[in-house]
């Protein structure tokens, strides 16, 4: 009786056997580069901003703004917004965000801000360029040398040149605590990788390659919407009449069923047209994985068929600007609705082409998207063919994964791991 | 042996006659089903082998074919490079249409084909290279003739298709198929846990026995796969692809049919089984009593003559007696007296007798016996009627105490039946020996005369009831058949041993109790 009251006092006070803790490992390709808030989109290391950086606002899936960092938004003007922070938002280092840490954060965003009654006022420092539109791309931090500090619920543990390491701040039972962004040289290698089980989620999956991780009993797949649209952009110097006649014939179904077999894509604009119209013959630019679609666009045009350029990225950014195309294609945001001031308004950061329309430019001026839209229509910058929808795959443990409406893994310190 | 054990030997035998025919050829079935299954289940994934591997060469055929007529059709054609480039919206298959000629920069020649067969394309001569990952699909090069010398239509093949259709095949619940490439890589997985060898080039369990089969070494039915699963596969072989496909299916899902038949066979093994015990011992029981009761009638027929002839006997006496009596001759009456004396004294035998057969051994109730105290006992208590007949009674002890364990009382009657038949089969003046001895566990009481002894051929019944031949009138035949039930009761035996003319040797041999050297607790001998 007594050794069983020791066994038992014995059992008791051993620690349950360690679980080796849930990690998600994001397989990517390329160059990681370096995580930071403002003007390195392009690094790969770009999609851990959504856990390190905090937004004052969020949209949600009906692209209305929502309050994160902010504790309140109240739109004033399509140019001015009324903001005021939540006074217990804290940096990673556990200082409390201020005032003055969000007007810098800001400032490189094109946004100025000034406080007033406890609250900022924010505008837009770039003329036309809406402040909503602006403030989503803005995220707040504080630079302490060189380190950019942010409030959002993961922090940077570690880098090195091919991995990211991200830790939660505050570990929470059921969610996702440490993630690690790992760059592989090429897609095939990120994709073995993943069904090797090394890592456990890899984003940007093209259709065509789901077949890889069907059946996969480790591995699921999500979809979301996208915010981009296979387009193929005219140059604004063709005359309206023909721009809208093209836009009927690019954007039909059957340059889709060509470009995409048909299937994949959630819409698209235009539709069918007996013919293009008379004229010389257009050249179209085409770049990374848009050379069906170029050659699909050639091939509606028929008479009108000119030469197709396959050209590295920066070749066809430098034919769009100088204006030596007719047809270029592009996947341009379509989403938020506030992206159309981004992207089309004139002399918009994303405008390309150089498309300018007094109408919708006035409608964006105005914050009025669905006339903006309207006014894309009736002197269309492009034809839109395709939005594709967004595919991961991930981990079966986590229990709700989605992408989020905005960027595709901004939700995932949500996700929920099967306990 | 009781009857209920009897009856369950009876149902045993019956059960073993019926049953093990059974289980014999259930075994035997079993055995052949399960090699059947077996290769009925490889057969059926070589031919799934066989289509898959037809298919792809099918359509691999099929896109040369289409990249022949398309050398044949375009590559004449002034702008044949437009028209190869958009050749490639409708057959998406053949990617990186171009012409090729001599003045081809490098970056556009298909990478996968060396110089020499660059050069036999140029010359005319259709040329392909070995599959390859190319990005994440398989794909191959092929230039085919243009019809024009120095010039050739090249494309490299997407094989994705055919990813895909190996992907697709699938065999049960987790069968699934394999491609694999000439060298053993490979190309295509089913499984998606052997995707990533797809993608990475390691090789895998199987691809030594793929790149065999390509070179004719037949690849084998059963193997175990890199996680050291049991599978049974199925293989064909592409020798122009250079290409072997493999249908994989776990062993115990692929045979999970014969195993179902075979646990189906065991269970109705199992259920005749039980069914046969049931009914044999049933059928046994209900033979037992029927042989029961016939012996009972029996036993009441033999009871009935004994008690008729006995007690007639008495009866015929008793009316003698009777009749003296009825004289009223006072000269008679001392003999009236001693007639009557002894008729009841036979009775009363008689009465006895039956007594004995009703009490049973209860082996719970023993008590340990000293049998030389117990020979002692045993004379004492015959002693008068040894007496009466004029013999001896001698004692032999045995060196030591000889202890068992038993009733009393049941061993004191039957040792006093057999002293009372040694007394009776004796002559006058000579003497009965008890003996009192040992052979190894079990302790012996001997009872010996110097009488007549008995007939050779009256031996083999001499245990049996009412079988007794002193039909003295005071002998039923219940004396030795007794003696017999209560030694056996007592775990021993009786054996006699008679030669005509010198006598009779009963012996009883009772098993000594555990401890011969403690003395027991409880008296050794008969109050």
């Amino acid at each position: 009786m007594y050794r069983l009251l020791l066994f038992s006092i014995i059992l008791g006070c051993t620690s349950p056997p360690s679980r080796e803790a849930f990690v998600v490992k994001l397989a990517m390709w390329g160059p990681l580069g370096e995580l930071a808030p403002t003007g390195n989109e392009t690094a790969l290391a770009s999609i851990a901003q959504p856990w390190v950086y905090e937004r004052l606002v969020t949209i949600d899936a009906a692209g209305e703004l929502r309050p994160s960092l902010a504790a309140s938004v109240d739109r004033l003007s399509n140019k001015e917004l009324r903001v005021e922070v939540r006074r217990d938002a804290t940096f990673s280092d556990g200082t409390p965000v201020t005032d003055v840490d969000v007007i810098q954060s800001l400032e490189p965003a094109g946004l100025r801000a000034i406080k007033s009654d406890g609250a900022l006022l924010i505008e837009s420092r770039q003329e036309g360029l809406p402040a909503d539109a602006l403030l989503l791309n803005a995220l707040i931090f504080r630079r302490v040398q060189d380190k950019f500090l942010g409030t959002g619920p993961f922090a940077v543990a570690s880098q090195t040149p091919t991995e990211l390491r991200l830790a939660r701040r505050i570990p929470a039972a059921g969610r996702i605590n440490d993630v690690r962004i790992i760059a592989y040289d090429t897609p095939r290698d990120a994709f073995a990788h993943t069904l090797k089980g090394d890592t456990n989620l890899i984003v940007d999956v093209e259709s065509r390659w789901l077949e890889f991780f069907r059946g996969v009993p480790s591995l699921q797949i999500i979809r979301g919407t996208g915010r981009s649209t296979d387009s193929i952009l005219f140059n604004p110097e063709l005359p309206r009449s023909e721009r809208l006649q093209l836009e009927r014939i690019l954007g039909s179904q059957r340059v889709r069923d060509l470009a995409y077999d048909g299937g994949e894509c959630a819409e698209g604009s235009g539709g069918d047209e007996p013919g293009p119209p008379a004229g010389r013959p257009l050249r179209v630019v085409s770049w990374g994985p848009f050379e069906r679609l170029a050659l699909a666009s050639r091939r509606v045009l028929a008479d009108r068929a000119g030469e197709v350029s396959q050209l590295v990225p920066e070749e066809a950014v430098s034919r769009v600007r100088n204006r030596d195309f007719d047809l270029v294609t592009a996947r341009p945001l379509r989403w938020p609705p506030s992206a159309l001031a981004l992207v089309w308004r004139t002399g918009a950061p994303y405008n390309l082409i150089g498309y300018s329309n007094p109408a919708v430019d006035r409608a964006v001026d105005a914050g009025d998207w669905r006339a903006a839209h309207a006014a894309l229509r009736q002197d269309p910058p492009g034809a839109f063919v395709c939005t594709r929808e967004q595919i991961a795959v991930v981990d079966v443990r986590i229990v709700n994964p989605r992408l989020g409406p905005y960027e595709a893994l901004e939700t995932l310190p949500e996700w929920e791991i099967v306990r | 042996m009781t009857r209920r054990r009897i009856a369950l030997l009876l149902t045993a035998l019956i059960a073993a006659s019926g049953v093990i025919p059974v289980l014999l050829l259930a075994i035997f079935g079993l055995r052949i089903l399960g090699d059947r299954g077996e290769r009925a289940s490889q057969e059926a994934l070589e031919a799934i082998a066989a289509q898959a591997a037809a298919r792809i060469a099918t359509y691999i055929a099929q896109q040369r074919e289409m990249l022949r007529a398309i050398g044949t059709a375009v590559a004449d054609e002034s702008d044949a490079v437009r028209r190869l480039a958009d050749i490639a919206l409708d057959a998406p298959s053949l990617g990186k249409l171009r012409l090729l000629s001599a003045d081809t920069p490098q970056r556009e020649v298909p990478r996968m084909l060396d110089r020499d067969r660059i050069a036999a394309a140029l010359r005319g001569t259709e040329v392909a290279s070995e599959t390859y990952i190319a990005e994440l699909s398989p794909a191959m090069d092929v230039c085919v003739p243009s019809g024009k010398p120095g010039r050739a239509v090249c494309a490299t093949l997407d094989l994705l298709e055919l990813q895909r259709q190996v992907q697709r095949i699938r065999v049960g619940e987790q069968g699934y198929a394999l491609a694999f490439d000439r060298s053993g890589h490979l190309v295509a997985a089913g499984s998606g846990s052997m995707r990533a060898a797809v993608l990475s080039g390691e090789p895998v369990a199987e691809s030594p026995f793929a790149s065999a089969l390509v070179k004719g070494t037949p690849a084998p039915a059963r193997l175990r796969n890199g996680e050291g699963r049991d599978l049974i596969a199925g293989w064909a072989s592409l020798p122009d692809l250079g290409w072997s496909i493999a249908v994989e299916q776990p062993a115990d899902e692929a045979l999970r049919g014969a195993r179902t038949a075979l646990h189906f066979l065991a269970f109705g093994a199992a259920l005749t089984l039980l069914i046969s015990i049931a009914v044999g011992y049933m059928l046994a029981r209900r033979m037992l009593t029927a042989l029961e009761l016939e012996e009972r009638f029996k036993t009441a027929g033999r009871i009935a003559v004994g008690v008729t002839h006995d007690l007639g006997h008495r009866l015929i006496v008793l009316q003698q007696i009777e009749q003296l009596a009825a004289m009223n001759d006072a000269d008679y009456l001392p003999r009236i007296r001693e007639s009557i004396g002894a008729e009841v004294g036979t009775l009363r035998r008689f009465v006895s007798d039956f007594s004995d057969l009703t009490r049973e051994a209860k082996p719970a109730e023993f008590l340990p016996i000293e049998l030389n105290a117990f020979a002692e006992s045993v004379r004492a208590g015959g002693q008068g009627y040894a007496k009466e007949a004029n013999i001896g009674i001698d004692v032999q002890r045995a060196p030591s105490d000889l202890w068992v364990r038993g009733d009393r009382y049941l061993l004191e009657r039957a040792a006093l039946n057999l002293m009372r038949n040694a007394i009776e089969a004796s002559e006058p003046g000579s003497a009965v020996r008890l003996r009192v001895g040992r052979a190894e566990h079990d302790a012996l009481f001997t009872v010996e005369d110097q009488g007549g002894g008995i007939a050779p051929e009256r031996i083999a019944t001499l245990f049996d009831s009412f079988s007794s031949t002193k039909r003295t009138g005071a002998h039923v035949g219940m004396g030795l058949p007794n003696v017999r039930r209560i030694v056996a009761a007592h775990g021993g035996r009786i054996t006699v041993k008679s030669i005509p003319g010198n006598g009779s040797t009963f012996t009883l041999s009772l098993p000594l109790s555990g401890d011969q050297s403690s003395s027991p607790s409880a008296p050794a001998t008969m109050p």
